[in-house]
């Protein structure tokens, strides 16, 4: 298989250019420090401190960790429901979303239609036209039990208000709300040089063949994309927690940043919230890090190295 | 041997559409249901909750709905979605990617570690955020106004300049090389061999923010006072009261309303889909 | 000539007063929350006062409710807070203990904020510490709406105003036998206010007027109602806490799905506001009654009491205190604005407004009215706003691990009020 006669040339060892690394991301560099910086440096601080929004807070050290560590019940019950959830429903969305683009990357006649379709459910987002959609489609007399009668099973389930599947309510609107992944993936797909395919084709390679050695080499960088920001996203999932189910039954869907934004906005505990987020925040850091530093393995770039 | 390979790819074909097409209807069918249920009328809406054809379809929900709050309709507050939005977007695509190529291509002390700054930046839930923003906001005299909400998207947001970061690491190095052999400076290079490469990343992105902005309300709901202000998200919302009557059919209709520019945008757009990379130019 | 010269220049100085006077508008900022109904009718009390008053400017925003709470709570952080924002029971104590709102009864004493058409009890469920701080915006009570067309096909007849518990669970299993639908909907399962209503009827409140603890000693009366319900619940009689939440959990509550409304049911637990809801939801052909809770026994005190819907109150940051104080007054006392509002947030708390209203509303929002007139005879006193803490001990104590747990079979009713009340008190007694 061929690949681009690689030359080693002084691109690949440009050396640094401090005035214009700095110049090209200079416009985020200025937001961050004006912007952001300080809403996030205040929040650590809010984190150590009693602050009820209303009036100015008042410093407790530690105190808002030991209580969400160890004396709030709800809050394990919370973070055992968020990782449930980033483990089921990235993985799941990512695949469905790798496949769907691989069918979509065709030159067929109406592709383009198939892949509005597909994108459709990512659009409607979380309104609360979608939330009243779903609670339709899974309510006793929904779409899904009938659905699941059809097929001759019992469909009787309260699935919204059953402990064990709640959950999987929300689970199931991630997938279906996969065009945005796939949206990704054929962008992707799109850059592997048509070239490569046609070198394989010559050597005789099948489908699996070039699927294996040209396309997920050639995704790796997307992959690893995607792979972050999904996590990322679906520790911090919000919405639909919040008008689907409300954290509901039993707090099996009362998700991490659910929890935390009623805790704050609805029990005046900014402190303790800010306390769960910077928590989050560190473990998503840890994760993200862990992803990174495994990516140099498997993670191949076009630009940087044959 | 002809006749059996276009038997071949005629079955091809027909699986294909067989497959996409049962895929798209599950894909489609809420998104059907909403459109049905708009054309519904009050009695209805909660009676044959799954037929996707109304009994006595009416137009009255969007009467109703258009009408918006006080007398200011719903068309005020699509021109302000429209605005807000392009013009985020607009800011945004283009920061980013400028961001992004800073990132992905040169070489600068820092680098690494503003890099993951960015990216720790997304993963603090925007709910922590937003108080310390709106004190800054406040203080600074800019609430009841978009101004909270434009400006900060003309200094690139971490999603997609990770996204075109990610890209750009995907094009060859040698197309650089020839550019700068060619005597192109950097801004050169970015704009005319990177960016015309990135079509369906800049395609994609643009897409991406436009829907998010579109769809959101947290910060609109936040900054903007003057009901005249509020964007189609914002006054969607102001229809539930779950204490009162609300008027579903309305909140439907508005919602269908509000997704069909998307939706025609990415119809309209998805040209830019097409093959990125030719490297014919580079064998040899 | 130069007398002339000094009497042009105090012309032109008196019309230049004179623009400036007139142009000195009063800027007054109102915030609340409701729905399209609401936002009108608002809306145009808003410009109808403004056409009275003319140096009057009114700019106003509204939302969703919990999107009013999260921006409210937000510009309080700002220091941006609107000059009159409508306010809610149960917040009210919160706010006022962190200072936003502004108390009024200098106003009401100098006549500015005129309430003498309104009767004490109401005033003063607006009231913390004696001090006035919220004005109520209408009269509330919960109520159990009736379907008069299932009672009559069941052959029961329609309960006494102070009917009990012990004839609520008759009336239900024998509806639920003879017709097969519930006897009662889930209303009660979901509502806190169950909690507080059966101590009232004991002639108890929930919380001690410190605030610091709970008042009641004795768990048996909300042991036995939860009681009551598990076996309305396995008689059928009753719709599962689970059926009641596929139906009405997330945050999208909708009256259409209810279980009266779509027949499955023939007594529902409902907040007497939204009886009118429940009757339009019904649609036309549907006859409801309205009467008391249950008691807890027959002649003893009603575990009703007047709750006001909503509040308007002025906050501590306005700039404009007396125009707002102005505006309160006319909400209140005006005919011609209540006519525009119709009752939509409760029953107008000026006796003359009320009695304007009965003549020309209609015979739904009637019978709510009328629902008041006689909860008005014999309610218990209003309870005091409840504690600050009270919305914490309710989020994440009462419904996630009382009622929740105990109709998921979780937790027995009796081990629920015990763990209630450790950790109720916990909550209520830390700083």
């Amino acid at each position: 298989m061929k690949t681009p006669s690689g030359r080693t040339g002084q691109s690949g060892q440009r050396g640094s250019n401090n005035l214009a690394g700095y110049l090209f991301i200079g416009p985020w560099l200025f937001g961050f420090i004006a912007l952001t910086v300080i809403p996030i440096a205040a929040s650590f601080i809010f984190s150590f401190t009693d602050y009820d929004i209303l009036s100015p807070p008042r410093w407790v050290g530690v105190q808002n960790f030991k209580k969400m560590f160890f004396q709030d019940p709800r809050y394990w019950k919370s973070v055992k429901a968020t990782v449930y959830y980033a483990l089921t429903a990235v993985p799941l969305r990512l695949i469905v979303a790798l496949a769907v683009a691989m069918l979509l990357n065709v030159k067929r006649r109406g592709v383009a239609f198939y892949r509005a379709l597909f994108y459709a459910p990512s659009v409607v987002g979380d309104s609360i036209a979608v939330a009243v959609m779903w609670r339709q489609i899974f309510g006793g007399e929904g779409l899904v039990n009938a659905f699941l009668r059809l097929l001759g099973l019992p469909g009787k389930r309260l699935w919204l208000a059953d402990p064990k599947f709640a959950i999987w309510t929300l689970i199931i609107l991630a997938a279906w709300q996969f065009g945005s992944a796939m949206l990704i993936f054929l962008a992707g797909l799109k850059q592997i040089p048509y070239e490569f395919y046609e070198s394989a084709d010559m050597d005789g390679a099948g489908p699996v063949r070039k699927f294996f050695s040209i396309t997920l080499p050639q995704l790796t960088p997307i992959i690893l994309f995607n792979l972050v920001m999904q996590t990322i996203n679906g520790l911090i999932v919000f919405t639909p927690a919040l008008v689907i189910t409300n954290g509901q039954p039993l707090d099996t869907t009362n998700f991490y940043a659910l929890y935390l934004y009623r805790r704050g906005f609805e029990n005046f505990q900014m402190g303790y919230a800010s306390g769960m987020a910077w928590v989050l925040m560190l473990v998503t850091a840890l994760l993200t890090l862990l992803i990174f530093k495994t990516s140099s393995r498997w993670v191949f770039y076009e630009s940087e190295g044959k | 041997m002809k006749a059996q390979t276009s038997a071949r790819k005629a079955t091809r074909t027909l699986v294909f559409h067989l497959f996409a097409s049962f895929l798209g209807i599950a894909m489609i069918y809420p998104i059907l249901w909403l459109a049905a249920s708009s054309f519904k009328g009050p009695s209805e809406i909660w009676r044959k909750i799954y037929s996707l054809i109304p009994e006595n379809p009416t137009f009255i929900n969007y009467v109703n709905g258009w009408k918006g709050f006080g007398g200011t309709s719903f068309a005020v507050y699509y021109r302000n979605s429209i605005v807000y939005t392009v013009l985020a977007v607009i800011f945004t695509i283009v920061s980013s990617a400028l961001v992004g190529f800073g990132f992905a291509r040169i070489r600068f002390r820092g680098k690494n570690f503003l890099f993951a700054c960015m990216l720790v930046t997304m993963m603090i839930p925007p709910q922590i955020q937003i108080i310390p923003q709106y004190i800054v906001f406040s203080k600074i005299g800019w609430v009841n106004s978009y101004l909270p909400l434009v400006v900060p998207r003309l200094f690139g947001q971490a999603f997609f300049v990770f996204m075109f970061v990610q890209f750009l690491r995907g094009i060859p190095r040698e197309l650089d090389e020839a550019a700068e052999i060619d005597g192109c400076g950097l801004g050169r290079i970015f704009v005319s061999v990177h960016l015309p490469l990135l079509k369906p990343v800049l395609f994609t992105a643009s897409i991406f923010s436009f829907y998010w902005t579109w769809n959101d309300f947290f910060s609109p709901l936040i900054y903007l006072n003057d009901p005249k202000r509020y964007t189609l998200s914002v006054a969607l919302r102001s229809f539930a009261d779950p204490s009162g009557l609300t008027d579903w059919g309305a909140i439907f209709a508005m919602s269908f309303l509000s997704i069909l520019p998307v939706i025609a945008l990415f119809i309209a757009f998805q040209r830019f889909l097409v093959q990125g990379i030719a490297t014919t130019g580079l064998k040899g | 000539m130069k007398r002339k010269l000094v009497a042009l220049l105090c012309l032109a100085l008196i019309a230049v007063a004179g623009v400036f006077a007139q142009n000195k508008k009063v800027e007054l900022k109102i915030a609340w929350w409701g729905s399209q109904v609401r936002h009108e009718a608002t809306i145009k009390v808003i410009e109808m006062y403004e056409k009275l008053n003319p140096n009057v400017h009114i700019t106003y925003e509204f939302a969703g409710f919990d999107d009013f709470w999260t921006k409210m709570t937000t510009m309080a952080a700002g220091g941006q807070l609107p000059d009159i924002m409508q306010q809610d029971y149960a917040r009210i104590t919160e706010w006022q203990s962190r200072k936003l709102l502004e108390p009024l009864d200098s106003y009401v004493t100098s006549k500015v904020l005129d309430l003498s058409d309104v009767a004490k009890p109401i005033i003063e469920s607006g009231s913390i510490d004696g001090k006035l701080y919220a004005v109520s915006l209408g009269s509330n009570s919960y109520s159990m709406v009736l379907d008069v067309d299932a009672f009559k096909k069941a052959g029961v007849p329609l309960p006494a105003q102070d009917w009990t518990w012990d004839d609520m669970e008759k009336i239900a299993l024998q509806i639920h036998e003879k017709l097969g639908i519930y006897g009662i909907g889930g209303g009660f399962e979901v509502d806190e206010l169950a909690w507080k209503s059966v101590y009232l009827s004991d002639g108890q409140y929930l919380y001690a007027p410190d605030g610091k603890s709970l008042a009641y000693k004795d768990d048996t009366l909300l042991v036995n109602n939860l009681k009551m319900l598990q076996r309305l619940i396995k008689a059928g009689a009753a719709p599962t806490y689970q059926e009641y939440m596929a139906t009405f959990g997330g945050t999208v509550g909708n009256i259409q799905m209810d279980a009266i409304v779509t027949g499955k049911s023939a007594i529902e637990a409902v907040w007497s506001n939204q009886v009118v809801a429940v009757a339009t939801a019904a649609g036309p052909g549907r006859n409801f009654a309205v009467v008391h809770l249950p008691r807890l026994k027959k002649g003893g005190q009603a575990g009703n009491f007047l709750k006001p819907s909503q509040f308007f109150s002025v906050t501590s940051q306005s700039k404009n205190k007396i125009e707002a104080a102005k505006f309160l007054s006319f909400f209140t006392n005006s005919i011609e604005a209540n006519l525009i509002l119709n009752a939509e947030r409760g029953v107008p708390v000026a006796g003359k407004v009320r009695d304007a209203l009965k003549a020309t509303v209609s015979p739904v929002v009637k019978t709510v009215f009328e629902y008041l007139d006689r909860v008005a005879k014999d309610a218990a006193p209003t309870p005091p706003p409840e504690p600050a803490r009270h919305a914490e001990i309710r989020a994440n104590v009462y419904v996630p691990l009382i009622r929740e747990q105990v109709f998921y079979g979780v937790l027995t009713a009796e081990e629920a009020a015990k763990q209630l009340r450790i950790q109720a008190t916990e909550i209520l007694k830390r700083k």
